[in-house]
């Protein structure tokens, strides 16, 4: 949300974001594997909470329920490449269509509800598709999850090999930045800010004549279809989906990320995903149960800083903010 | 086993435990009815309640002083999280549900840190079997629907047969003029929000010998809990007790024909249509 800054504060973020972006082009070079894979990791979750911030940040609805369009990205992915033998291209293909179409079913039905309700339908929702993952095993693997192989990638004539961590990489974060501009173009045009009048004042988004379910639906279409996107990378990277992905408790962890960082921005999510998951790794090394760490941590910024970490930076942290408000 | 006494039996179980189910809704109910918050954490409460009861048994070999006490230690630990993490926010609706997703990380990794990943269990207090349609029937069960319906009749009796019951349900129909007519509606939201957590408690400590002690136990409960609230109606005491019982013995039944996870998935999915065709729920009134 273009809010406006102290001028030399949001100079600084972004010369910051700016350096940033020319690490992620390198840092494949930079970095040894356990960093590369780490910062691979990243930036798929960090497209997950980004996905997740078009639906609350932007909309005004919190769902817990992306994280079935994440799993289905995952598993459209694998279970092409298993049965059908295709190539990446269709398995990505199957991904966007089968998270799309799904964002569209259950969205269909979530965005007549709202407030409390529509939080509540979709943890249902979530939950019926983690119990039909976990159901038919024969499909998914349930539990235990789903092994693949990644063929190939052709890009014309060249034919690029997942198993190289390098090719891996640049893959991943093309399609993020992709999908970053994507969403940036999306949220700048008048779609983007009839979203954000929704979020403000849906009567009067309303009042004003906009149809605010269709508008609704489409930002949960959006929402889904890049958690379905984001689900899709995690599967060609790790070559593996299983039913836990689908588990609310995913959603719960990408709506942290984006809180955390500044819900209401596309760059937010990414922030705070990127220092979430150092923060949980770094204490994860000498500290087993680190996850009471990260509870103290979301309880800390709700009461200190509900705009979070972004809201900070931009010197509005105080409490009260549109986002943190409601 | 005769086919119908499988069939009674099942019910029974499904009774019994939608007895349970009742109690942790009922806490639920009664704290998203006052202050409209979702509490992510409720089902922890109850994990709390199962898990504290394990220790003092531990410590003193005696179930009924777990059964008193685990209780009204989760209860005052609902009282404090209210106060310390609950009332900062102001108990602005979304930013509760964040706070209390924070507050069921640290309960479950507490419990983990300490109480260890593996499954434990309770005996049953009570031994000895009622014979019932051929086969018996543990008195451990019956006992704990009585247990449940006492603790019933006596959130009945508090909510309306005594002034703090009363200033509830004023805050609860019109906080404005409750307080302008002097009730301290802090205090009355920090004690609901503790009796709603020691409810979630006795549920667990109820429950712990008739199912194993993890510390995810919470997770399945929530969104049953939410089930039968959403059914029942919020606000609906009454209506949340039918629909508990009902999607006990239902499940229960169901267990019988097809597996948990089916029964499971239909039971969403009637919340699903509950919500979208009569989000008032079935027995509530519209609001």
């Amino acid at each position: 949300m273009a809010r406006p800054a102290p001028g030399g504060r949001l100079r600084a973020i972004q010369i910051a974001g700016g350096v940033v972006l020319l690490f992620l082009c390198a840092a494949p070079y930079l970095l040894g594997t356990y960093f590369r894979v780490f910062v691979t990791e990243m930036l798929i979750w960090g497209l997950f909470a980004m996905a997740f911030d078009i639906i609350y940040g932007y909309t005004g609805m919190l769902s817990f329920g992306q994280s079935t369009f994440f799993g289905a990205g995952a598993y459209a992915v694998g279970l092409t490449l298993v049965h059908a033998g295709s190539g990446v291209w269709l398995a990505l293909g199957a991904a966007l269509l089968v998270s799309l179409v799904l964002a569209a079913v259950i969205g269909y039905f979530a965005v007549k509800v709202s407030g409390h309700y529509f939080v509540i339908i979709t943890v249902v929702f979530s939950l019926v598709f983690f119990r039909l993952t976990l159901q038919y095993k024969a499909v998914t693997g349930g539990d235990d999850g789903l092994s693949f192989q990644i063929p190939a990638l052709n890009v014309g004539p060249l034919a690029l090999s997942f198993y190289n961590p390098v090719v891996n990489y640049y893959f991943v974060f093309a399609v993020v930045l992709l999908s970053f501009l994507v969403c940036f173009l999306v949220m700048q045009s008048p779609w983007g800010r009839i979203f954000v009048s929704i979020r403000e004042n849906e009567h009067r988004a309303r009042l004003i004549g906009y149809n605010v379910e269709r508008y609704k639906l489409l930002a949960f279409m959006l929402s889904g279809l890049f958690a379905g996107v984001a689900g899709a990378l995690y599967a060609l990277t790790f070559r593996y989906s299983n039913a836990a992905l689908l588990h609310w408790t995913v959603s719960g962890q990408g709506v942290l990320w984006a809180i955390v960082g500044g819900a209401g921005t596309l760059v937010g999510p990414f922030l705070g995903t990127g220092l979430m998951v150092s923060f949980t790794d770094y204490i994860g090394f000498w500290f087993e149960n680190y996850q009471i760490l990260v509870g103290a941590v979301i309880i800390l910024m709700v009461i200190v800083a509900p705009r979070g970490i972004l809201g900070v930076l931009m010197g509005e942290g105080g409490k009260g903010g549109t986002s943190g408000g409601r | 086993m005769t086919p119908e006494a499988q069939f009674i039996l099942f019910g029974l179980n499904g009774l019994v435990w939608g007895l349970i189910i009742a109690l942790i809704a009922l806490g639920l109910s009664l704290v998203f009815g006052l202050i409209e918050i979702i509490n992510i954490a409720h089902g922890d409460l109850f994990m709390l309640g199962a898990v504290l009861a394990w220790y003092m048994i531990q410590w003193t070999g005696n179930f009924w002083v777990a059964l008193a006490a685990a209780p009204l230690a989760v209860g005052l630990l609902g009282m404090l999280i209210e106060r310390g993490v609950l009332r900062p926010i102001e108990h602005k609706p979304i930013i509760t549900i964040l706070a209390t997703f924070g507050l069921s990380l640290i309960f479950q990794q507490s419990v983990l840190a300490t109480f260890g990943g593996a499954p434990q269990r309770i005996e049953e207090p009570i031994g000895g079997l009622i014979p019932l349609v051929g086969t018996f029937y543990p008195v451990y069960r019956v006992f704990v629907a009585g247990c449940a319906l006492v603790a019933l009749a006596g959130l009945w009796l508090l909510l309306y047969k005594t002034r703090y019951g009363m200033w509830m349900r004023a805050v609860r129909q019109d906080r404005e003029m409750a307080v302008a007519l002097g009730i301290a509606s802090d205090q009355v939201y920090m004690l609901t929000f503790g009796l709603g957590a020691a409810l979630a408690a006795l549920g667990g400590v109820l429950a712990a010998p008739v199912t194993s002690l993890e510390f995810q136990m919470g997770l399945d409960v929530l969104p049953t809990a939410f089930i039968v609230v959403i059914i029942g109606g919020l606000g609906s005491l009454q209506g949340t007790l039918v629909a508990a019982v009902l999607l006990g013995v239902l499940e229960g039944l169901a267990n019988v024909f097809v597996t948990p996870t089916t029964a499971r998935i239909f039971s969403l999915l009637f919340m699903a249509v509950v919500l979208l065709v009569r989000p008032q729920g079935i027995f509530g009134k519209r609001p």
